[in-house]
Order: C-alpha cells, then sequence, then structure tokens
C-alpha cells in the first residue's frame, strides 16, 4: 500500500475575472512514490505553478477557486486542514522550492534568521540551537564558511549561492516532500547544474520525494524518476522518463523533445510547434492541442480525449498517441 | 552601517546647508542697491538729506557699511555661534531668542500631530489592507480622495466655527495668557492641550488619512512580493507573517514619507497658527512680515531649512539601517 | 527641417497623446464625472460675467451687508461689504483655475524636460539638477512666498513663479527615475545604435514614454496647486483686488462670519475649493488606474466574488470531469 507518498486526486482550479473563467487547472491526478523525483513539464501557463501552490494550499481563495477530490499525504487528507492544522504541514512534511531566490527572500532578514524560522516554528528548540542546525544545513548544501554566510542579506550573496539557501531551507525540517518549481530557471548554465546536483543528491541521501515543476526537458532528464507532461490544464501524458525520452506518445511531448538542442543533432532545424499555449480563458473545442498538432484529424477538433492508463506509470490523452507498437496498447 | 556613508551623507548636507545659506543671505538684498533702504524704506515727509543721514545710522547698526563680501562672512561667522542677528522688535532682541521662546508652542502641534497621525494612520492603514476589498479599505479609499480636497485650514475653520463657537467646547481662539503661566505643572499641561485640541485635529485628520493610504498601499504592496509567499510556504503563522515579513518592507516608504513630513514640521503649521492665534513660529513669522522684520524672517527661514536639511540627514541614516540594500557592501 | 517645424511637430504629438487620454477617460465611468465637473468648472470661469447674478467687482451692485440666503442672494452677502457671495464663488473659478492651471502645465514642462536630461544625458547635467532638486526641496516654499510677496509685493504672477520654480522638483526625480528605466529598454538601445542624435532619442523615444505619467502627475499637480493658492489667498499674499476663495475664507473669518454664525460665507469658498481640488484629482487617480490596471483589477475581483453565481460554478467544476468536456461551454457570468 504505502509505497505512494502524494496521491492528488481531481484537482481543479480557476479564476473568475470579469471577462470569463480562467480554467488554470482541469482535473488531474498525480501520485508520487516514496524517495521519488516526479517531474511535472509544460510551457509557461498550462497550470503547473499553480498546482504545486494548491497542494501546498496557497492559493488564496479570491482569486482563486479550488475543488479537489483528495490531497493524501502519507495517509491523511490534508485538503480539508484548517489553516492552522495546514501551517504544522508546511514547511515541516511539504515545503518549497521556489524559481527566483532573490525575490523568495525577505531582503531585510539575514539568510540565517530566514532559516532559523522553519526550525523554530517545527521544533521546540532554542535559537541558538536553531543557529547550529542552520549553519547544518547550509554546510549540507554545499554553501562555504556557513556560519559567517549565515549572517548575510540575500542581496550580498551570488545567484547560486541564494538558490541553495532556497534549497537548504526546503530541507531543513526534513520534510517527506519537496516541490520545486523552476529551481534553475533564474540561473546560468554552469550554475544550473551544480544546482541540480545538490538537489539530486540531497533528494536520494535522505530518501525525500520531490515534485519539480519545470519546463526544461534537460532537467527533467536528468533528474527525474517519473514525468507528467501537462497542457492548458490537464494532463496529457505520463510515462517513466526512460520511457518518455524513447517512445513519446502525445504529440506535444513529440514537439518538446524535439525543440531541445543536442550536440549529437544532426538535424539542421528545430522542430517548432506553432502559435502558441491557448489562452487559459478560451480554449478550444475537442483536444486543447488540436490547433498545433500536425496529426489533427476532424474528431480531435469535436472531442476531447479521455487520459487513458496503458500500463502502470504510462498514462496518455489522446485519439491517435505515437510509437504505439503493433499490439496496440489501447 | 559603513562610515563613509555616514561621512558622506553628513558633508552633502553641509554642503545645501552652505547653499541655502548664502540664498537666505541674498535674498532680502535683491531688489534694491542698498540694503538699507530694504531696512528703512523712505517715507514721504523726510528730505533727501535726512533720508542718506538715517541710512547711513542703520548701515552701521546693521553691518552694511562693509563690503557686501564682508558681510557675507560676518553673517557666516555669527551663525557659527548662532547668532542669527537681531530683530527690529522694541530692545531689538536676539532673534534666536525669538526663535528658542516660540519654537517649542509649534512643537506642540507639529509633534502632537506625528504622533497621532502616525500611530493612528499605521493601524488604520494595516487593517484596510488585511481587509482587502471590504468596506474599511473602501471606506478609506473614498476619505483619501475627500481628504486631499479639503485643506487642513478650512477643517480647521469649520472645526473652530462649530465646536469653537456654536459649541464653546473648545477656544476658538487661544488664550496667549498660556505662554507665561507655563510651568511645568500638570494643570498647566491641560491648559495647553485643551487650547491645542482644535489646532491639533484640524491637522490630524488629514494627516490620519494620509498616512492610512500610504501604509495601505505599501502593505498591499509587499504582501504581493514573492517573500511573504515563502514566509507562509515554511508554515508561519499569519501574525508571524504579518509582523516579521509584510510590515518590516512595508515601513520602509512610510520612513520616507514620515521624514518628508518632519521638513514640514515648523513650518507648515502656519496657517493653522493664524486661525487660533496660537503664538508659534508660524504667528511669530506672519508678526515678522507685518513689520518688514527682516533679520527675523530670513533667521526663521534658515531655521526651518535648516531643520528640513537634518531632518532629510536623519531619515536617510535611519533608512539605511533599517534596509540593509543600502549600505552594506554589494556580493562578497 | 527647420527647428519651428521640429517643435511644432513635438507639440502636435503631445496634443494627440492628450486627446487620446481625454477619450480614455471618457469612456471610464468616474473618469467622465471628473471630465465634465472640470469642464464645468472652466466653463464657469470663462462665462462668469455672464452667469453671475451680480458683479462683485462693481461696487454700485453691493446690497445690504451681512444678509442670509435668499432667492435674491442665494448665499447671502458679506458682513463687511455686501457682495453678493454666490457671484464671488463663480468668479472664485478663474482664480483657481489659472493659478493651477498654468503652474500645472509650466511644471510638466519644466519637470519633463528637466527629468528627461538628468535621466538620459547623465553626468554633470544629472548631478547639477538633482543637486539643485535637493537644495529646492529644503527651502520651506510657504515662508519663502511671504518673503517674497513681502520684497516684490502681492500678485498671484509672483506665487505662480515660486511654485513653478520650487514645483518642477517632485516631478523631475520621478521622471527622472523613469527614464532610467526606460534608457536601458531595447528599442532606445535600438535607435542609439542606429545613430539616433540624442535631441532625436529623448523626443521621439523617451518623451512619448513618459508622458503617460506626465499627464496623470499633471492633474494631481494642478489639484495640489489649488490647495496651496486657497492657502496663500487666505494669508493675504495673492492681488488683494481679485477674487479668490481663499481670500473668501480670510475675509470670512477676519469679518466675523464665525462670530455670528454665518456659517454660508465659509461654507460657499470651502466647497468651491473642495470641488475644484476633488475633480482634478478624480481625473489623476483614474489616469493612474488607466496605466497601471493590476491595482484596479486586484480590487474589482472581491466585488466579483461577492457576486458569484455558485450553480453556475459548480457547472464549471463539473465539465472538467472525464466525459463530461464536451458538453457545450457557456462563458456568461
Amino acid at each position: 500500500m504505502s509505497n505512494i507518498l502524494l496521491k492528488l486526486r481531481n484537482l481543479k482550479v480557476i479564476f473568475p475575472a470579469n471577462q470569463g473563467i480562467v480554467r488554470a487547472v482541469e482535473g488531474i491526478d498525480i501520485d508520487i512514490a516514496k524517495g521519488e523525483c516526479v517531474a511535472l513539464v509544460g510551457e509557461s501557463g498550462c497550470g503547473k505553478s499553480v498546482t504545486s501552490l494548491a497542494i501546498m494550499r496557497l492559493l488564496n481563495t479570491p482569486p482563486a477557486l479550488i475543488d479537489v477530490k483528495e490531497i493524501n499525504l502519507d495517509g491523511e487528507d490534508i485538503s480539508k486542514y484548517s489553516e492552522t492544522k495546514m501551517q504544522t504541514v508546511r514547511g515541516k512534511q511539504i515545503s518549497m522550492i521556489f524559481q527566483d531566490a532573490m525575490t523568495a527572500l525577505n531582503p531585510v532578514m539575514t539568510v540565517g534568521k530566514q532559516i532559523d524560522e522553519v526550525y523554530l516554528k517545527h521544533n521546540n528548540i532554542s535559537k541558538q540551537e536553531a543557529r547550529k542546525q542552520t549553519i547544518e544545513a547550509l554546510r549540507l548544501v554545499g554553501i562555504p564558511e556557513p556560519e559567517s554566510r549565515a549572517k548575510a542579506f540575500p542581496h550580498q550573496l551570488s545567484g547560486g549561492l541564494r538558490q541553495r539557501v532556497l534549497i537548504a531551507m526546503a530541507f531543513a525540517c526534513m520534510p517527506k516532500l519537496i516541490i520545486a518549481d523552476e529551481p534553475t530557471t533564474a540561473l546560468d548554465v554552469t550554475i544550473q547544474a551544480q544546482v541540480l546536483n545538490v538537489l539530486s543528491q540531497m533528494q536520494r541521501s535522505h530518501n525525500v520525494s520531490l515534485l519539480l515543476i519545470t519546463h526544461d526537458l534537460s532537467v527533467v532528464a536528468h533528474t527525474a524518476d517519473l514525468v507528467y507532461v501537462m497542457y492548458a490544464g490537464k494532463i496529457v501524458e505520463k510515462a517513466r522518463v526512460e520511457d518518455l525520452f524513447k517512445k513519446p506518445h502525445h504529440p506535444y511531448t513529440e514537439g518538446l523533445l524535439g525543440s531541445i538542442p543536442r550536440l549529437s543533432d544532426s538535424k539542421k532545424h528545430f522542430i517548432q510547434i506553432p502559435d502558441s499555449v491557448p489562452h487559459p480563458m478560451f480554449k478550444p473545442s475537442g483536444c486543447y492541442f488540436h490547433p498545433r498538432c500536425k496529426y489533427v484529424t476532424d474528431k480531435c477538433k469535436e472531442l476531447m480525449p479521455p487520459l487513458v492508463k496503458i500500463d502502470k506509470d504510462r498514462e496518455i490523452r489522446c485519439f491517435y498517441p505515437l510509437n504505439v507498437d503493433k499490439e496496440g496498447k489501447l | 552601517m559603513q562610515r563613509s556613508f555616514v561621512i558622506k551623507r553628513i558633508l552633502y548636507a553641509i554642503f545645501i546647508f552652505f547653499v541655502v545659506l548664502t540664498l537666505n543671505f541674498f535674498i532680502p538684498r535683491l531688489g534694491v542697491n542698498d540694503p538699507a533702504e530694504r531696512y528703512y524704506p523712505p517715507q514721504g515727509n523726510m528730505s533727501e538729506i535726512e533720508y542718506e543721514i538715517i541710512k547711513q545710522v542703520t548701515r552701521e547698526q546693521y553691518g552694511f557699511d562693509v563690503s557686501t563680501f564682508k558681510q557675507y562672512t560676518n553673517y557666516v561667522s555669527g551663525l557659527l555661534r548662532f547668532d542669527l542677528g537681531n530683530s527690529f522688535k522694541a530692545d531689538n532682541p536676539k532673534v534666536s531668542d525669538l526663535i528658542a521662546e516660540r519654537l517649542p508652542w509649534t512643537l506642540v502641534l507639529s509633534v502632537s500631530n506625528l504622533v497621532i497621525s502616525l500611530s493612528i494612520g499605521l493601524i488604520f492603514g494595516t487593517v484596510a489592507a488585511w481587509k482587502r476589498g471590504r468596506w474599511q479599505d473602501s471606506l478609506l479609499l473614498n476619505l483619501s480622495t475627500i481628504s486631499v480636497a479639503l485643506p487642513a485650514f478650512f477643517i480647521a475653520l469649520i472645526l473652530s466655527f462649530y465646536f469653537g463657537f456654536e459649541l464653546e467646547l473648545f477656544p476658538a481662539y487661544t488664550n496667549p495668557n498660556m505662554v507665561s503661566q507655563f510651568d511645568w505643572s500638570l494643570d498647566a499641561i491641560k491648559v495647553v492641550f485643551y487650547n491645542a485640541a482644535l489646532p491639533i485635529i484640524s491637522m490630524s485628520i488629514g494627516g490620519i488619512i494620509g498616512y492610512s493610504q500610504r501604509t495601505r498601499n505599501s502593505v498591499i504592496a509587499v504582501t504581493n512580493e514573492e517573500f511573504v509567499l515563502t514566509a507562509r510556504a515554511k508554515g508561519l503563522s499569519q501574525n508571524k507573517v504579518l509582523f516579521k515579513h509584510t510590515l518590516r518592507n512595508a515601513m520602509l516608504p512610510i520612513v520616507t514619507a514620515v521624514g518628508m513630513s518632519l521638513s514640514g514640521l515648523i513650518g507648515g503649521a502656519v496657517i493653522i497658527e493664524q486661525i487660533f492665534n496660537w503664538n508659534g513660529m508660524g504667528t511669530l513669522f506672519l508678526e515678522a512680515n507685518n513689520t518688514n522684520d527682516y533679520p527675523l524672517m530670513m533667521g526663521i527661514m534658515l531655521f526651518m531649512s535648516t531643520i528640513a536639511i537634518l531632518a532629510n540627514l536623519i531619515v536617510e541614516l535611519t533608512y539605511s539601517l533599517l534596509d540593509p540594500r543600502i549600505t552594506v557592501g554589494e556580493k562578497r | 527641417m527647420s527647428i519651428i517645424k521640429r517643435i511644432s511637430n513635438r507639440l502636435i504629438d503631445i496634443l494627440l497623446s492628450i486627446w487620446e487620454f481625454i477619450k480614455k477617460l471618457w469612456r471610464h465611468p468616474k473618469g467622465r464625472v471628473g471630465l465634465i465637473m472640470v469642464l464645468f468648472l472652466a466653463f464657469l470661469a470663462v462665462f462668469a460675467p455672464l452667469i453671475a447674478p451680480y458683479d462683485p467687482y462693481d461696487v454700485t451692485q453691493r446690497a445690504a451687508k451681512g444678509l442670509s440666503p435668499s432667492w435674491n442672494h442665494l448665499l447671502g452677502t458679506t458682513i463687511t461689504t455686501g457682495q453678493d457671495i454666490f457671484s464671488m464663488l463663480i468668479y472664485g473659478t478663474r482664480v483657481s483655475l489659472l493659478v493651477g492651471l498654468v503652474t500645472g502645465i509650466a511644471i510638466a514642462f519644466l519637470g519633463a524636460i528637466l527629468g528627461i536630461i538628468a535621466g538620459y544625458v547623465g553626468g554633470l547635467a544629472d548631478n547639477t539638477i538633482m543637486r539643485i532638486v535637493d537644495v529646492m526641496l529644503v527651502i520651506p516654499t510657504l515662508p519663502l512666498t511671504i518673503v517674497i510677496t513681502n520684497l516684490f509685493g502681492k500678485s498671484y504672477f509672483i506665487i505662480v513663479l515660486i511654485f513653478v520654480v520650487f514645483g518642477w522638483t517632485g516631478l523631475a526625480r520621478v521622471v527622472r527615475s523613469l527614464v532610467l528605466v526606460l534608457k536601458n529598454s531595447n528599442y532606445v538601445k535600438a535607435s542609439e545604435l542606429a545613430g539616433g542624435s540624442r535631441w532625436h532619442i529623448m523626443t521621439k523615444h523617451i518623451l512619448p514614454g513618459v508622458s503617460h505619467l506626465l499627464i496623470m502627475n499633471t492633474a494631481l499637480t494642478c489639484a495640489g496647486i489649488m490647495v496651496a493658492e486657497a492657502g496663500l489667498s487666505f494669508l493675504g499674499l495673492g492681488d488683494p483686488t481679485a477674487i479668490s476663495w481663499g481670500k473668501m475664507l480670510a475675509d470670512a473669518q477676519s469679518g466675523g462670519a464665525l462670530l455670528f454664525g454665518h456659517w454660508w460665507w465659509i461654507m460657499a469658498p470651502g466647497i468651491g475649493i473642495f470641488i475644484a481640488v476633488f475633480s482634478f484629482m478624480r481625473i489623476g487617480l483614474v489616469m493612474e488606474e488607466i496605466l497601471n490596471p493590476r491595482m484596479k483589477a486586484s480590487s474589482g475581483i472581491y466585488k466579483l466574488f461577492k457576486t458569484l453565481n455558485n450553480t453556475y460554478i459548480q457547472e464549471v467544476f463539473a465539465k472538467m470531469d472525464e466525459g463530461n468536456e464536451d458538453l457545450p461551454k457557456g462563458e456568461a457570468l
């Protein structure tokens, strides 16, 4: 039974506005096993960040309206928890790493104090004890001279160091699940690799589950075990990472993979997916991807394909999935 | 705080002071060749010779008989000894004495105004931000637009009319004797504030609304920043998030705003003082104007400018204490 | 192109963008109100002699002193001179609007030019301008105005002059900050690379970028100036022969309106000031909303949520379930 840490069932999030309703997330299910790294992939605007905030119940009710069947964290359904009870979960059982460390950290507080806060809130320890643990946490993520660095303000640290501070803050109380929202997008490529390594290594050595939200497939290839591909608020494909890269079933996934530059490529052109993501208020009829899909048929224009489970850890939302072998996995 | 920053700001303040001082020196000398004519304008019933003699005496008395440059240096050296010259009033009292005598009275009004406006404004503003979109917030917004359009002196007239004349709850014209009778007894203090009530209230109404609006805007802006989300994501309670994260940052623009009002601490109440006949710096200045008492007028102006410079300096240094991004050095 | 032609082209651009704003204002309900009020006041100012029942300047039209409001004199007459207060109220629009608009526009020009130069050219120009700003900000304007009117006589010309000389500082600072940001934008850099002269870039690229800020700021400045002018007139620093609301308040106070309970003499000019300032502020605030749609949109959300139709929301959610998605999606809220 409980190899599964997080069971998210039927999450729906909308943002009503004067001109219409923004349907950000349209009924998605996500399973995260213990110790596993699950990636949630999609372009900006597909609803991935909203999903992560919804799991942590950080979406405010104006402006959002949320409907979810279950958010089951290690046996407990946290979707019904009161705000006070959620405060015991956040930071301790689930924590989050935001994208831009410069804006995610309080500019007038030292980084040390900001990490101390997490320890002090969830453990009954003294300030000196919390500081000791903070220094340890900084050391663990590879920050040199942690004692003096802890007294620094966020703007005094380089981008890479700041991101490591966020990672240290997230790992502080050894939560069961860490949600990392585009943790490397704001960084230089070289620093990206370092930060990802830290994240990966911390995750595996402490058996913490990681929900990695990103639009960058190279990051996924590097770190993830299981991948959910999201498009316009719906999950369109779920696969283990090797399967996704070797045999993508959804035309959108194929497009995403085709647009990754690879050194070994002999191709002269990138495969581009034409147009752009549909406006979250005015989505197309039928399959949301049909306007950009090169395999589109009339059926696709009228009907929304259901999400079909082909195998354990393999789902696809398409009437004509690609790379289906002769047995026809439908 | 880095010492070089502090020193730079202080030197700059001194520089501005000298510029202001120089302007102050030259202004009364504008428009006439001989400063003595300013101080003693020609009277119709005097002959040429008489007038010349009078001007010469005036020149000697006020030190205009030396070159302008020497006058300037005399002026500056006098200032360094806190000597602003002598007023035209009977017995030529020292300007600095007159200022010292009336200053506390103005401060009673302005400081009370600042304290009341700031404290109530901060609270109301935070509440309005917290209850965003509800009636507290809309009320504040409406009050804000109305308040700017109702100048403090108009409010003062209305209050003076209704509470002063009609209801006779507070004095519409303040009691001038209260100045001479002041000892530091509790009774004396009560009398002072009883008289000061209407002036202070007239000023505070606008002040409270102003600070509330600023605070509300600042708090909302900060609440939308990502680090507040981070704080919530760590599981911190709403109070902790509000006080340690949101307010700590939202206060920064308010500090700047307080600084700006500190500059007007002395000169800002001129009209209000006049309406209520309150013997502070404002009325002193108006009296000086009526009697063409230039030394007194320019002395007060210089004093007000100096206070403004000091206030700015203090605010800059305080702000840099609160916001580490300003002075603490860049990346290591 | 000759200089004259260049300048007139720029002026035409400016007028066009102002016209754009007026159109946008008109569409906005609150803006429309403000605009109507301002036009109404302008109308009063221009046609005062035709609208006011009496001519307050004409000594022969004075009536008995201290009359209470009646049909003959809608707001009564002054205690001191027997002038019709209602007519004075109407004539008062002239001073307020004239001082407010002239000062506002002059400050807009000065503040924009100096702000753009300081921000774009930078260096010595920037330094000098900013130092001047710092000095001007510490000098108390009210006492200074009193001194200058003492030295050179009381007139509105002097008041406007001082307002303008000291008032451009605030605008210049704000414009400068914006220009610093615009300086780094791509289209400016592209123009520089293409060899555009500094004058060309400043007028063709930077100026339109700050024009929105300018217009909004000008409306708010006019509002503030009108309040300040009222205060100065109250102290008697304006032209003593002109009729202004501030002076009316001063006369009311010294004439004993408070003592004798002639509240209408106090309220009339006060309400005049209020309406004038309020209408300009309205325009300025609406423009700010137009420029920064975020603030407005966020507050609107709360109202929206109060009126949400719950069944509709449930339908929206239900249609997201598997199998329901192909039912027609109604969009009306």
